[in-house]
């Protein structure tokens, strides 16, 4: 893979993405809902996290750091709203990873599908990395987890990105 | 200054941000009293607020798919319930019938029961009145099992009321919202219920593990627990009442964390992968509900006098096996005792067998000798007589040693 692939240096790779308000509002709303209510047909096996997804595309075509820090924070404080959990775990882990995206999505080109997939990847990762070492270090709770089911989580999220991003690509309001 | 803020204005939010939210968090745990660090059990009030705003914000949705989701089912649903439903019907009135007679005679023993705990000052706490209720929606997250009930603080649900299955527990009312609850599974970490082991009377408490299966801690390694082993609430939790089913003891694995205990990893009665409906205990008394009081007048009525028939003939049975030892086979299931067979003995007959059999011989063919291959048989091994019952092929009584 060419470097000029990676780096965004053409006018198409360093445009910001723009959307209608109500997309800005129902997307991550239907990712928290469908998150709440998936579980419900599919059992124990939620190997996925939608609002991370959306924080994600959101941060990664917004370029904003300050906009995808809040909006993963404000996803993952409502995430973590849901749970009987301390309010603000995964808000914390949610506010790096969308700092991150907005910032890495300046300096990359985030139209190429293979470094969205593996973005997401790499930062539904760091995601659990920090849920972890804030449940277990910070807070010093007992909290037994795997790897496996981790690395299942981020794979899952990858597939859903490999669905959803084009789709609401879609949605981006046109020049 | 107003420059270092420009030019750092992304840093600075993320710094403020995640700095908001570690205090925060910090204001959410405590050190409970054997050190380990545990979350608050009473949320604060803006921490209340903002799960209010959450709940607010996905409930409706969450019973928007739900409702929808059930009337397309039960269009379907109805129809092919509808196909059996004279059967199911004929199958339900036995078993209330069969019910009806067990109920009878379990009733005195029940009245014998309250009798006996009213001497030792004791109110055993039947459960009085439930509340059904509809599952909408989960957290969403594998480490927090927790669901969402269509029934609020407007409908009575308060926190701490137990969630039951006809099968067994499901776990307790963790929250409530006006006209949504957050109830704790039992097989999440951070739940908690007071469990007893039907055969050992083993004392534990149950709750979750990892991998979402309650187990029972705090159990010595003494303690002869085997799988199969029945689970049933011990009642000293102030949430569930005493004896509903829990589930059964699948496996037992040595604690990991201290060598002289064990842990019971315990399979629920009740499906907590796919609950719909559930019931919420709303009210526990010390009687017993009027609905169950009148259900329990008309078996008595109905099938008291055929109960304590049997119930005495049961008795008299047992009184004559333990006089008379002999009788009793203890390799046969109480129900298939000889003592309890009904059935008229059959007489062995004892025919006299002939010499020199031939064609006016009780039992012989008349055509046999036409047949000379069938007439040799016939000489060999004569035909049993018409008349001559077929002696008794159980075993007989053995005398207990």
């Amino acid at each position: 893979m060419s470097i000029s692939v990676l780096t965004a240096n053409t006018r198409r790779a360093v445009e910001v993405h723009r959307y209608p308000v109500l997309v800005y509002a129902l997307v991550p709303l239907v990712a928290l809902v469908l998150q709440a209510w998936l579980p419900r047909v599919l059992g124990n096996h939620v190997w996925f996290d939608l609002p991370l997804v959306v924080t994600v595309y959101f941060a990664l075509g917004r370029r904003s750091p300050i906009e995808g820090t809040l909006m993963g924070g404000a996803l993952g404080i409502f995430e973590d709203a849901l749970t009987q959990h301390a309010i603000g775990i995964n808000g914390i882990a949610k506010t790096v990873v969308g700092f991150l995206a907005a910032s890495v999505g300046v300096r990359i080109d985030v139209e190429n599908h293979t470094i969205r997939l593996l973005l997401t990847f790499l930062l539904s990762l760091l995601s659990s990395a920090i849920f972890v070492f804030i449940y277990r270090i910070l807070l010093g709770l007992a909290l037994d987890w795997s790897w496996i089911g981790e690395l299942l989580r981020a794979l899952g999220n990858s597939i859903i990105a490999l669905l959803l991003f084009p789709l609401l690509d879609r949605l981006k309001v046109k020049d | 200054m107003e420059t270092f803020f420009v030019r750092y204005r992304n840093l600075v939010v993320l710094l403020a941000l995640l700095v908001a939210q570690i205090i925060g968090l910090a204001m959410q745990v405590h050190r409970t009293e054997s050190g380990r660090m545990s979350f608050d059990r009473r949320d604060g009030g803006g921490v209340r607020l903002i799960r209010l705003w959450a709940n607010a914000l996905v409930s409706p949705p969450e019973r928007l798919i739900h409702s929808t989701g059930q009337g397309v089912g039960s269009l379907w649903q109805n129809y092919l319930d509808l196909r059996h439903v004279r059967q199911q019907n004929q199958d339900l009135e036995k078993t209330v019938d069969r019910l009806r007679l067990e109920q009878a005679a379990l009733l005195e023993d029940a009245r014998q029961g309250q009798r006996l705990q009213g001497l030792v000052s004791f109110q055993e706490k039947y459960i009085y009145k439930t509340l059904p209720a509809q599952v909408i929606g989960a957290s969403g997250s594998m480490q927090s099992r927790v669901f969402y009930l269509d029934k609020g603080a407007d409908e009575g649900l308060r926190r701490d009321m137990a969630v039951i299955t006809p099968d067994g527990i499901v776990g307790k009312v963790r929250e409530v919202f006006p006209h949504s609850a957050q109830v704790l599974l039992i097989n999440d970490q951070t739940s908690g219920a007071g469990v007893i082991l039907e055969t050992t009377r083993t004392r534990g408490i149950l709750r979750g593990n990892a991998t979402g299966q309650p187990q029972i801690v705090g159990i010595m390694a003494d303690n002869r627990i085997k799988p199969g082993e029945k689970v049933l609430t011990a009642g000293g939790d102030e949430v569930f009442p005493r004896g509903l089913p829990v589930g059964v003891v699948e496996k037992v694995v040595p604690d990991p964390e201290r060598d002289s205990f064990i842990q019971a990893i315990v399979k629920p009665a009740a499906h907590l992968d796919q609950l719909d409906e559930v019931l919420v205990i709303t009210s526990t008394e010390a009687r017993f509900p009027p609905d169950q009081q009148q259900d329990m007048a008309t078996s008595e009525t109905l099938k008291g006098a055929e109960a304590e028939t049997e119930n005495t003939q049961k008795k008299a049975s047992e009184i004559m096996a333990e006089r008379l030892p002999g009788l009793m086979d203890p390799n046969l299931p109480a129900d298939q005792q000889p003592l309890n067979d009904s059935t008229p003995p059959t007489p062995v007959a004892h025919t006299p067998q002939p010499l020199h059999p031939d064609r006016f011989t009780p039992g012989a063919v008349p055509g046999a000798e036409a047949d000379p291959q069938a007439g040799a048989a016939g000489q060999s091994k004569p035909a049993a007589p018409a008349t001559s019952a077929k002696p008794r092929t159980d075993a007989p009584p053995r005398r207990n040693p």
